[in-house]
């Protein structure tokens, strides 16, 4: 009995008291909406590239049937 | 919603052709019985009823069968169609009459003549009006069935 006091008091002279209330040194919140940020962000990039293609492709479709009316029926009779 | 995976992609693929074929027939029926343009509607309108929907099913059932494969984006996949749809609607349409060919061009209906360049141009505007077709609607009916 007399060991197992002896063994508390050594380990609560080795081992740093936690304080429950701990906080961070710093807020952390900003780094992980900055963190998410950059994520969406990345997609929203790839996703406008391929917005800029496809309006693109829609223009050129649009310009091909204003320019060439004869194309349209042979687009349409495949659709 | 895992049964029938198949039947809904079937489903998903012939929405887009089902859907657009009564407003072309409408344009058709009005150029020839309103304005007296003589197109012979009865013949060329086979393909477009019958065998679009039925490759646009068909090539959605493929894309559910091959995606985890090939990786493919949907949009990819559906102009790749044309590669097999031009060549059968051709045959289709010479078969029936409506498209001639000739030396300098093609002959569509037996009123519209497209020189050989226009119709690559044709052929490059099929496919990328396929890949927008497939991407958006097909891709956002396939999201819809609970099959992307």
């Amino acid at each position: 009995m007399n060991d197992e006091v002896r063994m508390k008091k050594l380990l609560k002279q080795a081992v740093r008291p936690v304080d429950v209330r701990a906080e961070p040194a710093r807020d952390l919140w900003p780094a992980v909406l900055r963190r998410i940020d950059q994520d969406t962000g990345t997609d929203a990039s790839v996703q406008s590239g391929w917005l800029w293609l496809d309006g693109a492709l829609l223009a050129g479709l649009v310009v091909l049937g204003v320019s060439f009316p004869t194309t349209i029926p042979l687009l349409l009779y495949y659709l | 919603m895992k049964i029938h995976p198949y039947l809904r992609a079937y489903v998903a693929g012939i929405f887009m052709p089902t859907l657009v074929l009564p407003l072309i027939l409408t344009g058709y029926i009005t150029l020839r019985f309103v304005i007296g343009v003589q197109v012979p509607i009865e013949r060329f309108v086979i393909f477009p009823m019958a065998v679009v929907p039925f490759l646009f099913g068909l090539w959605n059932m493929v894309y559910l069968a091959t995606h985890d494969h090939t990786h493919l984006p949907l949009g990819v996949h559906g102009a790749i169609l044309p590669f097999f749809g031009a060549p059968i609607g051709a045959l289709v349409a010479s078969c029936l009459g409506v498209l001639q060919i000739r030396g300098d061009g093609i002959l569509w209906f037996q009123v519209l003549h497209i020189p050989y360049a226009l119709l690559v141009c044709a052929f490059l505007a099929a496919l990328a009006g396929y890949y927008l077709v497939w991407k958006y609607i097909v891709g956002f009916l396939n999201r819809v069935l609970g099959i992307a």
